[in-house]
Parts: C-alpha cells; structure tokens; sequence
C-alpha cells in the first residue's frame, strides 16, 4: 500500500513538473508571437529642420482598420464587409493610385474579428490600436458590437466609419464617429411608404398591420421606425410580435398570424430567423398579402434566397445600398465584386463600397486642406464634414442609394436613403424608388 | 390582442409535437448520463452537426429530410462509438471536472468545424414533403411536427423496450445501477459503455433528421438545444421513459403557451424559471426517486 502511496505521489510530481513545463513554454511562445506580431513603429512625418518654408511629410501609407463580425452568428455579414474592404482598397490603390494628395499613399488594411459580444468587439479594438493604431477605423456592422468600438475610438481619437444603422450610434455627442449608411428608422420609414404608395397604386385596402421583428437594439429601431411612419400616415398597427434573434420555432407566432389576418406584415429579421420565418409561413398555407421586410437583412440576399427557395418569393427588405444603380462606379464595382466572389454584393457590401470610398476621397480632401497634417483626427474631422457629394464629382456619392452624401455635424450622412429589393422568380431585382430596368413590382402577393 | 380559445389549443397542440421530439432529443443524454454517470456538454452540438449532415444529404437526394435518417443513424453510431474510444473512455472514472471539460472541448470543436465548413450561414432544406398544415375544425396540425412527434415517441417506446425486455437493456440497466458488480456479473462495462454512448449519439442522428423537416442549421443550434436537454433531464428526473416524455412535453407546452401568450422574447426564460421553481420544491424532479 505504502509502494502503491508513493508510486501515485511520484507520479503526481512527475505530472506537476510536466504541466509545469508545458505551460512554460506556451507563456515564452505567446511572448514572442506577440512580439513578432507587433507592427514597426510608424515612420513619424519628416518635418524640415532649416527652412521655415513649408514640406508636406512622406506618408507611405494610411492605415484603415476593419473590425468586422467575422465568427458567431454574425459572420456571414461580416465577411461581406471584408470582401468589400479588400475589393475597393485595391482599386484604390491599383487602379486610383492611391491618395494622391498624399503622395500616392495606399491604403492598407488590418483587419480585426469582433466576436459576438460588445466585449470581444472592444477588445478587438483595444487590440487594432494598440498594435497598429490605424487612421480611420470601419465597423462593425452589429450596432452593440459598433457602440463598443465607439466607445475606445472616441477615446482614441480615430475616427470611425460605422456601417451599423442603429440611430442612437450619432446621437451620443461623439465627434468621431461617421455614418454614411442610412440609419435604422429610416429602413423602417422606407419600407412604409413604398407599401403604402404600391397599396394606392393597386387599390389594395390596408387594414390589419402587423410589425414582427427580431428583439435587438437593432430590429427594435427599425420596428420604432415603422410604426412611427404608419402613425403619421394614419394607420395604427395591429400588433407588435417581438422574438430573440436565436429562435429555433416559430409555430405559435404563426398562430398568432392567422388568428390575426393581416393584410400586411412588417418584418425585421436578421437572417437565419428570417429563413425560418418565410418558410413557417409558407408551410401555413396563410396568404398575407404582403411581407415587407426592412433593415436590409434577410429575404432578399442570395443567401437567404438559396436556403428559403420559394419560400421567400415576392418578399421585400430594404436595403442601404442599390446593386442595379446604374451609375459608372457602381456598375463597376458590382461587376468586379460578383466576378471576384461570385455573387450580388449585398448590404454589408454595399455599406462598405461608399463608406470606404468616402474614406478615401475625404483623405484627398484631408491632403489638400491640411497638407502639414493630414491625418490628425481634427482635420480628418474636419475634412469628412467638408464633402458635398454628388454623382457628378464623387465616386462615393454614385455608390450610394441617393447619389448625395454630405455629414452633419454628428456624423449622420443627411441624404440618406434605401432601395427595396423584391424576390421576382428567385432573383433579387431593386424595385424601388425606381425599379430596374425590365422589372415590375409584384404587389400584392399573387 | 386577446388570445383566442382556438389559439390556445393550437399553441397546445404545438407545444406537445415539440415536447416530443425535444424527448428524442433528450434520450441520448439522458441515457449517457444514466448510464455511464458523464455529462456530456457536446450533446447539442452533435445535433447541430447532424443537421448540417441532413442538409447535405437531403438537397443531394432531393428526398425529405426524415429520410436521410437511414443514413444519419448508423453513421452517429459510429462517430458516438469513435469520440466514446477516442475522447471519453480516457476520462472514465476522472474527476468530474476533467469530464466536462472535455465534453466541452468536444462541443468547440464541432461548432468550429461547422463554422470553418458552412461559416456562419444558416441552412434549411428547400425540399421538405412534410412541411404544410392541415385544417382541422378548431386547429391546424403541422404535417412535419405531427410526424416527428409520431417517430420520437415509437423511438423512445422502442428504447424503453430494449431497456427493460431485452439481456443487453438488461446489461445496461445493471451496469446503471453499480458498474462494479455488474463487472464482476461478467457483463463487459466497457462495451456497454461503447454501445450506450453509441446510441446516445445516433439518437441525435434521428432527432436531426426530424428537426430539419421544419427547422434550420446553425453552427450555434447546439446551445439552443443543448441547454434546454439538460433541463429536460434535470426536471423529469432520472425517473425512466415516462419522466422524460412527460417533462419534455410540460416544457414544449410552456414554451409555446408562452410565445402566444406573453412574448416569443422570453419563452426561452420561462420554461427555466419553471424548472427552477420545480426544483426548489422537489429535488429529485418530477418523476425522480427521492
């Protein structure tokens, strides 16, 4: 028994002395990867030491950070986002040159996961910052996920580019925030007057509205948005049916549905609730003359389409960025876009095309105002304010929805609007507020 | 907006087609942790793995998805008896807290598998026969749902009878009751094990196929799934086949009252609540011995 006791205490220090080592090892292994990780300090603007005359500093490059969704439930986002980045960052620096009031500087990004929680998001910047301290900062889709980006770039003074849509993000007195994207409510307001203008042109009586939306900050600022629209045009919802985002059942919302009747739903889906949504009501058998989605996720993107098939034919969700506009740049982008990823970029994409671009030319703009510093966050402040941008002298602007993008001066972009897309014979086809060219709207639903 | 009666029976009528196939989901836990005494965090994300194998297969075969379950089954037999050899059996006998670590990590690795594989985009099968309503006079019954609930319950009576009218369910129940002596008995522990933890998994296999007859893959359905099993479990008590069902069904019910009646929103929270409630008032659970 003694052997057996002092065998076991034998192995027991043999074990600590192992454990004890392996995780020596993997401590000076992660030192030195972080250190390798880190990047060179950055090369400070040479400033003259004779003359007093004037000498723009060398900037070789301007660092764009991208803190996207790029694991969990919000990756697929995400990872359109970064497709986009890395899409428009090289014809930036390909086929534009760069910024040219810089030198020709090229834009180069890093590109940071952040996660599913507003924690690992700030952290995710804590983490862009510390190592690479880029310029301007994009992100990060999710609106909790961008609140807590904001909250370390404020501090920071990097100007961030948000492509979260969730209103109260500009509305928090933040001087370094920027949103070129049309904001939450006004999905939801879009979504109300294009049903409500298609419902006068086909002499469909509306009656019984229905608002189901997805529970977060998010669906519940396009949900406001909707019902403050329908209010202010004289219809008052029926009911307003909210779930989690997670939900693996919607059989008793469908009861609910059909006890109700309504003539229209408005929907503010994610994505995979909006699948499992379309497909439940078709499995009903409940005809709802239309189903009007708003806030750009869900129904209408290839994804959605694949996995819901027939299910989400004739459905409709706004979106902050118009694939079928057809404006040079945009028919560009696109094109290059679907040969390099082999599909439609959608709304993640999209925001990313102008806001990246918007980026780009207020660098321009940054050089040329303040050629000694150009990229000091004040004077890149100042210079995203200073852009009037229209179709004619802006590559941005003919990205955009409204053709227009001029900042306010808490960031919002005061043009913003949306395009609807409609599901028409399992494709995706912009219908509103002008339909592409060869389609028409179906409304109702057949 | 005031529910109706007819709401009320219909949100019902759902919530116990979902109590069972939640049963089936069950089983396989229940089972495990019976048995061999492991809480397996995993098992959630062996059903969202299953259902990712059942999109593959039934937008492959243009078939429904409760008959991929021909494949699914057998082929969970065997990766239930490979993680079992590979993963499990190395811990058997180990402080708990290694257990659940390791079924933990098991439960990471399949979700990450799954987001490497299909990211993080959900899947449902565009080719389901069973996925329509029927009109009755006061209710509708989902096809898909009735069907399931139809197989889940033949399953579950189909296992209860190997457990009790069978030598192996009989091997199986002994090794339950005192591994030790069911050894010395000459009942190989090892090879129950093998084949319970076997069976555990292929249970999901099923549970999967019928799920995806109205339901979606995510690489994050395991957490949905799994939390919920385990309080199935904890609630009906290790009390047998007739504690698992009936509690699966209590906790379908309520989900389903609740997402009519209250708001989808907390649906999830109430069945909780009402397991802690439970609890507080019988340890043991519902139909546990105390």
């Amino acid at each position: 028994m003694s052997t057996k006791h002092s065998s076991r205490k034998a192995i027991s220090k043999t074990m600590s002395v192992v454990v004890g080592v392996i995780i020596l090892i993997a401590v000076v292994a992660g030192v030195l990867i972080y250190m390798s990780s880190r990047a060179p300090p950055t090369t400070t603007p040479t400033t003259p030491t004779t003359t007093p005359t004037t000498t723009k500093p060398t900037i070789e490059k301007v660092k764009i950070g991208i803190i996207e969704p790029l694991t969990g439930s919000y990756a697929v986002f995400g990872q359109e986002a970064v497709d986009a980045a890395r899409l428009i960052a090289d014809i930036i620096n390909n086929e534009l040159g760069g910024v040219s009031s810089l030198g020709g500087a090229k834009l180069e990004l890093y590109v940071e996961d952040a996660g599913t929680s507003p924690d690992s998001a700030a952290l995710a910047t804590e983490r862009l910052v510390s190592n690479y301290r880029p310029h301007v900062i994009l992100g990060a889709y999710i609106s909790r996920l961008t609140a807590a980006v904001a909250e370390v770039t404020e501090r920071e003074k990097i100007p961030l580019v948000m492509d979260a849509l969730v209103d109260w993000l500009t509305e928090k007195g933040w001087n370094y925030v920027f949103r070129i994207a049309p904001r939450a409510s006004t999905h939801g307001k879009s979504a109300v007057d294009f049903v409500l203008q298609m419902a006068q042109k086909t002499n469909m009586p509306i009656r019984t509205v229905l608002i189901l939306h997805e529970d977060s900050i998010f669906g519940t600022t396009v949900a406001n948005g909707i019902r403050s629209e329908l209010i202010a045009k004289g219809i008052i919802p029926n009911e307003t049916i909210t779930y989690a985002y997670t939900i693996t059942d919607f059989g008793p919302i469908i009861s609910r549905i059909r006890d109700l009747n309504p003539d229209v739903i408005f929907s503010v889906p994610y994505f995979s609730d909006g699948i499992l949504f379309a497909k439940a009501l078709q499995a009903s058998g409940i005809k709802v003359k239309f189903v009007a989605g708003a806030g750009g996720c869900g129904y209408t993107d290839p994804d959605s389409i694949r996995e819901a098939g027939t299910a989400v034919e004739y459905f409709t969700n706004t979106y902050s960025y118009n694939p079928a506009r057809q404006t040079e740049w945009n028919k560009r982008v696109v094109q290059a876009f679907q040969q390099k990823y082999g599909k439609l970029p959608t709304e993640a994409a999209g925001i990313i095309f102008y806001s990246l671009m918007f980026v780009y030319e207020g660098l321009e703009k940054a050089g040329r105002m303040f050629p000694q510093d150009p990229l000091n966050p004040d004077n890149l402040r100042a210079a995203f304010l200073s852009l009037d941008l229209n179709d004619n002298n802006s590559k941005a602007a003919q990205l955009y929805p409204t053709g227009k993008i001029k900042l306010a001066a808490n960031g919002e972009n005061l043009y913003g609007g949306t395009a609807i897309l409609q599901v028409i014979g399992g494709q995706p086809k912009v219908i509103w507020p002008e339909a592409e060219a060869g389609v028409t709207p179906v409304f109702p639903r057949p | 907006m005031i529910p109706s009666l007819n709401l009320i029976l219909q949100s019902i009528l759902d919530g116990v087609f979902l109590g069972f196939l939640y049963s089936l989901m069950a089983l396989g836990l229940s089972l495990v942790f019976g048995v061999m005494g492991i809480i397996n965090f995993a098992h959630g994300d062996f059903i969202m793995l299953g259902s990712y194998l059942v999109w593959i297969l039934a937008n492959n075969m243009r078939s429904d998805p409760s008959l991929t379950s021909i494949v699914t089954v057998p082929l969970f037999f065997v990766i239930g008896a490979a993680v079992y050899t590979a993963v499990i059996r190395p811990v058997l006998g180990k402080e708990p807290l290694i257990q659940i670590a390791v079924t933990v990590g098991v439960g990471y690795v399949l979700q990450n598998l799954a987001l490497m594989m299909f990211r993080a985009e959900p899947r449902a099968v565009q080719t389901t026969y069973l996925n329509f309503y029927v009109g009755l006079s006061v209710v509708s019954v989902h096809v898909a749902k009735l069907v399931s609930a139809f197989l889940s319950l033949l399953i579950i009576l189909g296992v209860h009878y190997l457990l009790t009218k069978t030598w192996v369910g009989l091997a199986i129940r002994a090794t339950a009751y005192d591994r030790e002596i069911a050894s010395l008995m000459g009942i190989n522990v090892g090879k129950i094990f093998l084949l319970v933890f076997g069976l555990g998994i292929a249970l999901t296999g099923l549970a999967s196929s019928l799920w995806m007859t109205f339901g979606k893959a995510d690489p994050y359905l395991g957490s949905s799934f799994g939390l919920l099993t385990w309080v199935i479990i904890a609630l009906g008590g290790l009390g047998g086949v007739s504690g698992l069902l009936a509690s699966s069904i209590i906790v379908g019910v309520i989900q389903s009252l609740t997402m009519t009646l209250i708001s989808p929103t907390v649906s999830l929270a109430i069945p909780y609540i009402a397991f802690i409630i439970v609890l507080w008032f019988r340890p043991q659970g519902l139909f546990g011995k105390g």
